[in-house]
């Protein structure tokens, strides 16, 4: 049997209640001001938070935590991952959703998957020493699980884009069968991004796009929002 | 190692009045003798000898603002980047602020030609009670085929650490392809502006009318403002020049000056 696959699903199932659905980290200031208006211009667009957001911070996070919990190297290394995708998030909005969304998740994941580190982790976010993120809790979850690097790197990056879409399905709006096709479209994307995020070091952690940090600055002052951030 | 060049900067407060108490620099940077625009607080031009940043050059610049001391910073004109055939351009800038002081640290934009690689590497460290202003503008350089983007990359990272624990880190990694005038990245812009603040009265209510200024002055202005982790804020900016940035920053600072420091707007006549 397959022990990996059951739990990634659960991991990766867009009912699990992260928080993620009330997010579009920037992605709504896109749609009202026109620039998403249907499946192409959103497939653009949720490339290019793939190619830049997802592989620079979320991605990159997420395999170098996996690989310090590997060297048990320490909570302190963890920690400075955890800092540095919160202080390099320049939109309040998107980088308190992020945390909110990162404190979630360990908290459940705790609940289903309890290990020591992730209650460590836990409660250095209690304590305010951490403050939370996805890219983290997926490391300890599947380190916790040995479930294999790049293995969690795809579905950390596939429950990313299945939120994100699910999000457009509801805010653009696209058929729910265009999303799914959009979906099964972006399977390539996930998985060069996975290999590049392989090739990546420390170094280039954080490197963000200055339209979607605009865009994400933006949404805070949008009048009317469907979503969070 | 050795430098292409290197300066090192301190500003102290001596009787009401903020002095260069020391000042050292060698290879080519240098700076013009300091300009007391404000009666107690001097303006410093940043000088660079040559004409610009050329393959392999390093630099490293320290500035260092004491207790109460008050500092302007600019540069007399843009920095310019020139190809890297063979070793990135570094430039490394390290800044402390001491307690209760400001340091306004507004540079001309930076320019990087065809083929030019350049990495900037900037810490600041900002104890209790200080003020800091901070803008930064990159603009891709002229090319032969009238181009933009021709620049091979740019990486940029500033660390801001306040008593120690670090609250900003923007790390820009510019690197021109085929999505680069695209969604999320450029826009179909060319500049990109940043203004950076740091004060203990930025607040929602301060950012909430900053902005405000900023739109009702430039209503058509792609920017975004919001708050940092810790008493500060952050604008962004996209453009196709490099005019309407230095005008959004200026008056951005302006602002700030006039709101949190009770000052008014200063002049630095460069050209």
């Amino acid at each position: 049997m397959d022990n990996d696959l059951i739990p990634l699903l659960q991991l990766c199932d867009s009912n699990f209640p992260s928080g993620a659905f009330s997010h579009s980290f920037g992605l709504e200031t896109y749609i009202q001001e026109q620039v998403i208006v249907d499946k192409e211009s959103f497939k653009t667009a949720i490339s290019a938070f793939v190619d830049k957001q997802l592989v620079f911070s979320d991605g990159l996070a997420c395999r170098l935590s996996y690989e310090i919990l590997e060297s048990t190297r320490g909570i302190n290394e963890l920690l400075e991952i955890d800092r540095l995708l919160y202080v390099s998030s320049l939109a309040m909005e998107t980088r308190e959703g992020n945390r909110r969304i990162g404190e979630r998740m360990a908290k459940l994941c705790l609940e289903l998957y309890p290990s020591t580190t992730l209650g460590e982790y836990l409660q250095f976010i209690k304590n305010k020493q951490g403050y939370g993120h996805s890219a983290l809790v997926f490391a300890f979850v599947a380190h916790h699980l040995q479930i294999d690097k790049e293995k969690i790197l795809s579905a950390y990056l596939f429950a990313s884009v299945s939120s994100l879409i699910q999000n457009a399905v509801r805010g653009v709006p696209l058929g729910q069968t265009d999303g799914q096709k959009l979906l099964v479209e972006m399977q390539v994307k996930i998985h060069e991004a996975k290999n590049r995020i392989m090739m990546l070091t420390k170094d280039d952690l954080g490197a963000v796009s200055p339209g979607l940090e605009i865009a994400q600055m933006r949404h805070e002052r949008l009048p009317v929002r469907l979503f969070m951030s | 190692m050795s430098y292409t060049g290197v300066l090192d900067l301190f500003a102290s407060k001596k009787n009401e009045k903020t002095i260069i108490s020391s000042c050292y620099y060698e290879g080519a940077l240098k700076i013009a003798r300091p300009i007391y625009l404000e009666g107690d607080s001097p303006s410093i031009y940043l000088i660079h000898v040559g004409g610009g940043y050329v393959n392999g050059d390093s630099y490293f610049t320290q500035i260092q603002v004491d207790d109460s001391a008050h500092l302007l910073v600019t540069t007399q004109s843009s920095t310019k980047v020139y190809k890297t055939p063979t070793e990135p351009v570094r430039h490394q800038t390290k800044i402390k602020l001491g307690f209760g002081s400001v340091l306004e640290y507004i540079p001309d934009p930076l320019i990087a030609y065809e083929d030019a690689r350049f990495i900037q590497e900037t810490e600041v460290e900002i104890e209790r009670d200080s003020c800091f202003f901070y803008s930064d503008i990159i603009t891709p350089g002229w090319a032969k085929d009238g181009g933009f983007f021709k620049y091979e990359w740019i990486r940029s990272k500033l660390k801001i650490y306040r008593e120690g624990q670090l609250v900003l880190f923007d790390h820009l990694f510019l690197e021109p392809d085929q999505q680069m005038n695209g969604i999320m990245q450029m826009e179909g812009y060319t500049h990109i502006g940043t203004f950076i603040l740091i004060h203990e009265q930025v607040n929602k209510k301060f950012l909430d009318e900053f902005y405000s200024h900023l739109i009702e002055n430039f209503p058509d202005v792609h920017l975004g403002l919001s708050a940092l982790p810790n008493q500060g804020g952050i604008l962004r900016l996209l453009a196709n020049h490099s005019g309407i940035i230095e005008a959004i920053i200026a008056e951005a600072q302006t602002f700030s000056r006039r709101l949190l420091l009770n000052k008014e707007s200063i002049l630095w006549r460069k050209y």
